[in-house]
């Protein structure tokens, strides 16, 4: 039993995202859990970076329908932050340029 | 007061042909200049397809024009352009306080990148974004 522990234990322990002490003096059943939340921690999704802030785009034009048509989807939403991860700041503008590209008819107001 | 910056963006009629877009930009360009504004910039865009129906238009000929002067022309301008037949649509801008943001955006991140460079340290493309590599890198090892 305990030679069975430490082996999944050192499996743990051997993979990249496995916590360095998990599943060592404790029951079996906290290593496990341990080397379970590594292989979980190991599909972390990748951190998105605001577009503007890493382009260092300070005016988004709203006659500029190439870059801004990258955030309407089809059906011509405005889409929330979380989806592309814009900065609250960016977001603000990028919205404001949407609406009024939409107005000038450069991007629909919904799909046609 | 006076040195704004405005862009007024119009859609005129597709079925207008080329000399008829130029003498309708005149037309407007005149509108801004009997005010007292500046045309600063004239641009054609050509024909280009509507994101929606425009009355029965599909199409249009976009033409943007940058435009300096005071509020108070922009308003008459407007209201000149309402009326002017071939017009389908127009939007005025005011571009001059963000544009003027931007460009000390600018101004800051390279007297910032400056002093870093100055002091020393390895000048990293893009700073902001270094913090959160780190993070990542340290959830994957």
């Amino acid at each position: 039993m305990s030679s069975a522990n430490s082996g999944a234990a050192r499996g743990g322990s051997g993979r990249p995202g496995g916590k360095p002490g998990g599943g060592r003096g404790g029951a079996g059943g906290a290593g496990g859990a341990g080397g379970k939340e590594g292989g979980k921690r190991f599909f972390f999704r990748r951190r998105k970076v605001c577009k503007f802030c890493a382009d260092k785009i300070d005016y988004i034009d709203y006659k500029d329908v190439k870059t801004l048509s990258g955030f309407v989807p089809e059906r011509g939403k405005v889409l929330p932050r979380r989806m592309f991860g814009t900065c609250a700041e960016h977001q603000r503008k990028l919205t404001l340029a949407i609406k009024r590209a939409r107005n000038i008819a450069l991007l629909p107001f919904a799909a046609e | 007061m006076s040195d704004r910056t405005y862009e007024i963006l119009f859609i005129a009629d597709p079925n207008l042909g080329e000399p008829e877009v130029d003498a309708l930009t005149t037309t407007i360009s005149g509108f801004v200049e009997k005010e007292g504004g500046k045309i600063a910039k004239n641009e054609k865009w050509g024909k280009k397809r509507l994101a929606y129906l425009i009355g029965r238009h599909r199409e249009g000929s976009y033409v943007l024009l940058t435009v300096e002067g005071s509020g108070s022309i922009i308003k008459e301008v407007e209201r000149r352009i309402r009326v002017t037949d071939g017009v389908i649509r127009f939007i005025t801008v005011r571009v001059d306080e963000d544009l003027k943001k931007a460009e000390r955006r600018k101004g800051q991140r390279t007297a910032a990148e400056e002093k870093r460079r100055a002091k020393g340290h390895v000048p990293r493309p893009a700073a902001p974004a270094a913090p959160v590599v780190t993070e990542d890198e340290g959830v994957q090892q």
